[in-house]
């Protein structure tokens, strides 16, 4: 039955979905995860949500799904220890050699393989597959159809974004480095934690430079228009059923750390009642009737991201690029 | 003493560029299956390439394509087949779904972990150890510091690139193509345009579906302190470059990597205005030293005379 994961960007966030139905909630802690610290949480924190999943009998899913540095890795394994204590399932993970330590040490864990993995074939989720990952999480560029093949030529679990296919594209997030290129900084804090600041990869804190505004040119002659390097997605209604009962998805990931509360809040609330009428009456699906809010929380989306690429594009033009 | 390689996309190229620097020769242009004539896709050149680079005493390497879909893999597979019985030294993959693909169709042979393989730890490389590979091009985001704790931690060969554009990203489709607006649409005709992203300050060029550094990684004022590590299997980023670039970066570090393993008093100078000459938009050190990666950081005017390394 396919499971509603919701982010926890903040502790108000993660209660929040909570609140709303989310099945399990996924948190980043601090320095290891795919978002700027803003938007991650402290150990405290992560305690915390915890103790409020487990009394609801929801899961907790923590995301340290970063590029680490070979000698962060006993580090990590201390910290997965504790979260396991406090009732942490399971890790989104990136690193394939920390993904094999971590199940040697704590083998009931469910790694979700990080969409910063990049899996772009069916090989790819083979070999994660083999190295012990539960469930694949796959970009956001397969059609229902795609991913009913997958499911059928390999047995792991299914985890995709609510959002519409962008079918081709550059490998985002996991494959690209043009963001800390441009301006980039290694801070370690007082964990010994390397935050490298600009780094999507090592730092999830890219700074969207492929949303920002480009002169394109062509043996320098200028193309006509300015371009950007990257689309953005947005969120999924139409295909909802079929990736649910066609392709038998296990997780349907709802992304927005980055996004306000009220948001996110009112997203979970809203996929929570569509996915719920799905599995309730299979027979007569149909999402015309959600179509009103769903275009309405598609524009709100926008507005978000889009005020946070152009707020982060505008920082890293006047920071250019750091020196030690 | 040391390895210097660089990947050859083409069967000409391979004929009329002067390799003399290079021991080792990547045939293939791993950023687009479409390139004509392209190692990487089209099998009926794969078997004169690698005879003529074994021909002149390098080692041959074949790239495979950095971005398979599912509809890549069997003519990845076929391009594969072509090439058994043939002398190659190893096959260069970006994508781990390749991995299996190789050992099914090559068995035993060496595999090379390309620079978008995002190999970033230790424990990365002891696992695809166990899976044949036997070299891998770092992710280019880790430091000088990182790569020789790699070396130093793994049983596998790592390379150092040197110099040239750095590989940032790479897409399943071209973004020349999709902006074609009223052109030939053939691919030929379209790549032999270079093309460039600039915005403000901010510089990169596209090759192929990937997009690299606008500016060239250099390292030609460090080598001194780099080879007191104890690297020696180096490279040059050079796909999208010309003859002359090819032929005057490799000698360039070929002769500067030999005078100060020999134990010469090493100026950088003359080097540097030679490469500076060939870097469009300027240079840089890449992620080697902890800071973004279109940094340059020139080394004090002492060390750019330092003791060579014996």
């Amino acid at each position: 039955m396919a499971k509603l994961l919701a982010p926890g960007g903040t502790t108000e966030m993660a209660m929040a979905v909570l609140d709303e139905g989310a099945d399990a909630v996924y948190v980043g802690p601090y320095g290891w995860s795919w978002r700027q610290s803003a938007f991650e949480l402290r150990d405290a924190e992560i305690k915390e949500v915890c103790k409020a999943a487990k009394a609801r009998g929801r899961e907790v899913r923590a995301a340290f799904n970063t590029y680490l540095h070979s000698t962060e890795i006993p580090q990590l394994l201390k910290k997965v220890e504790k979260y396991v204590e406090w009732g942490v399932s399971g890790l989104l993970m990136s690193d394939i050699g920390s993904i094999a330590l971590v199940l040697t040490h704590f083998p009931s864990l469910e790694i979700h393989t990080s969409v910063g993995c990049a899996i772009i074939n069916v090989e790819e989720i083979r070999f994660y597959r083999e190295i012990g990952a539960k469930f694949i999480v796959l970009p956001y560029n397969l059609t229902v159809e795609e991913v009913a093949e997958l499911k059928r030529a390999v047995d792991v679990g299914i985890e995709i974004f609510l959002f519409q296919p962008l079918h081709e594209g550059i490998l985002c997030p996991g494959k690209c480095a043009m963001s800390s290129y441009l301006a980039a900084r290694r801070s370690v804090d007082a964990e010994g934690k390397d935050h490298f600041l600009g780094s999507a990869s090592r730092g999830g804190s890219c700074r969207r430079v492929c949303r920002a505004r480009w002169n394109f040119t062509i043996d320098d002659g200028p193309y006509p228009d300015e371009v950007e390097l990257k689309e953005d997605a947005n969120l999924l209604l139409w295909d909802l059923p079929g990736y649910i009962l066609q392709a038998g998805v296990e997780y349907l990931k709802i992304q927005g750390r980055e996004r306000s509360v009220p948001l996110v809040r009112d997203i979970v609330r809203f996929y929570r009642k569509v996915v719920d009428s799905i599995l309730a009456s299979p027979g007569e699906i149909s999402m015309e009737r959600f179509a009103l809010e769903w275009q309405e929380l598609r524009t709100r989306w926008e507005h978000e991201r889009e005020k946070r690429a152009g707020l982060l594009i505008s920082e890293t033009t006047k920071l250019e690029h750091f020196s030690r | 003493m040391f390895e210097l390689s660089t990947h050859i996309p083409n069967l000409d190229s391979l004929r009329r560029y002067d390799l003399s620097a290079y021991d080792g020769i990547y045939i293939g242009d791993y950023t687009c299956p479409r390139h004509p004539g392209n190692f990487s896709s089209d099998k009926e050149q794969l078997s004169e390439g690698v005879e003529r680079v074994k021909a002149s005493g390098k080692k041959c390497y074949l790239s495979l394509y950095a971005a398979p879909r599912n509809s890549d893999l069997p003519w990845i597979r076929e391009v594969l087949s072509a090439t058994k019985g043939l002398p190659l030294d190893g096959i260069e993959i970006h994508n781990l779904g390749l991995l299996r693909l190789v050992r099914e169709v090559m068995g035993e042979i060496p595999i090379h972990l390309g620079v978008f393989g995002n190999l970033y730890t230790d424990e990365t490389a002891r696992i695809l150890k166990g899976y044949g590979v036997e070299r891998i091009f770092p992710n280019s985001e880790l430091s000088l510091d990182e790569i020789v704790y790699l070396r130093d931690h793994t049983p596998i060969q790592v390379v150092v690139p040197l110099h040239g554009k750095i590989p940032l990203t790479i897409s399943t489709n071209c973004f020349r193509l999709e902006h074609a607006v009223g052109e030939a649409t053939s691919c030929e005709e379209l790549c032999k345009k270079e093309y460039w992203f600039n915005r403000e300050s901010w510089c990169l060029k596209g090759v192929g579906r990937a997009y690299l550094s606008g500016k060239d990684l250099c390292m030609i004022e460090h080598l001194p302190g780099l080879l007191r590590t104890g690297l020696r299997c180096f490279y040059i980023y050079s796909l999208g470059e010309n003859e002359e670039y090819l032929a005057t970066i490799g000698g360039v570090y070929r002769e500067a990597l030999s005078r100060v393993l020999a134990g010469e008093r090493y100026s950088a100078g003359h080097y540097l205005s030679m490469v500076k000459a060939l870097a469009r938009i300027g240079m840089c050190n890449g992620y080697y030293f902890g800071m973004s990666g279109q940094a340059y950081l020139s080394p004090s005017v002492e060390g750019q005379e330092a003791q060579g390394i014996s």
